[in-house]
């Protein structure tokens, strides 16, 4: 049978593989972002007097480099993980070629973008 | 040709592994749902402070604070069965799956509970 783009699962053990590795990083990586940024940070910070989360208090949070990079691997890491995981699920249900190729162009282009606005919050705001 | 799955097969409806998939499959959809807001809240970051604080307003409203209370089960539920799932593809899991679901559930279950705690008192303090 000829090899389409969207018929991965002649190619999807390495998506396999690759949607368990992430699945590890993220469960640490979220204990590190709760005690990092709940536990330790005390107070949401103030607005106008009234407490509220604060842009002054959430930039302070992201000025670390150690917890910028976190972030970035967290991004990734979501970003790849979300990915994957709702292609497996459009797998399962649309049979139609047309629409698999439609999804999966947009499922790349939305995944991208949002690597794209998350790695520019995180160099402009870390800077 | 490809094959198309059913939603959720009512014949698997008495094993413990396929409620467990459908609700792994569901808080995963939602997930996906939370971290694209997300990326795009916290992106405002980057603009002047009275985007992000008024966005922030509009996200402590205790509507949105009780909704955490439910991300934080998603996000535990999905954590601890991925971790289920890890184990059992990679451990030999699937001969003691079951009481695996249930004590990883126990403790998301406590976590669950023990983070809600913290948020309701939050939200009426």
């Amino acid at each position: 049978m000829k090899k389409g783009l969207t018929e991965t699962s002649k190619t999807g053990a390495i998506a396999w593989l690759l949607q368990r590795i992430t699945a590890v990083i993220l469960f640490v990586l979220l204990i590190v972002h709760y005690i990092g940024y709940h536990m330790l940070s005390k107070g949401v910070g103030k607005v106008d007097g009234a407490e509220q989360i604060s842009y002054e208090k959430v930039k302070a949070l992201m000025s670390s480099p150690f917890f910028n990079l976190i972030q970035f691997l967290f991004l990734i890491s979501a970003l790849y993980h979300g990915v994957n995981g709702l292609w497996t699920v459009i797998e399962d249900y649309v049979s139609n070629k047309g629409w698999r190729l439609f999804l999966y162009s947009l499922l790349v282009v939305v995944g991208i973008s949002l690597l794209f606005v998350g790695t520019m919050t995180i160099l402009k705001v870390g800077a | 040709m490809y094959k198309k799955t059913k939603f959720f097969d009512l014949n698997y409806y008495k094993f413990l592994g396929s409620w467990a998939w459908i609700l792994h499959r569901l808080t995963g959809l939602a997930l996906i749902f939370y971290l694209s807001l997300h990326v795009w809240v916290i992106s405002t970051l980057a603009g002047d402070n009275g985007q992000f604080n008024e966005i922030m307003k509009f996200l402590g409203s205790p509507l949105f604070k009780y909704l955490e209370i439910g991300l934080w089960f998603v996000i535990l539920f999905h954590a601890f069965n991925g971790i289920r799932v890890v184990i059992v593809d990679f451990f030999k899991g699937s001969l003691y799956h079951k009481s695996l679901f249930w004590i990883l559930m126990i403790i998301a279950f406590v976590l669950w509970v023990w983070g809600s705690y913290i948020m309701v008192t939050h939200i009426i303090g």
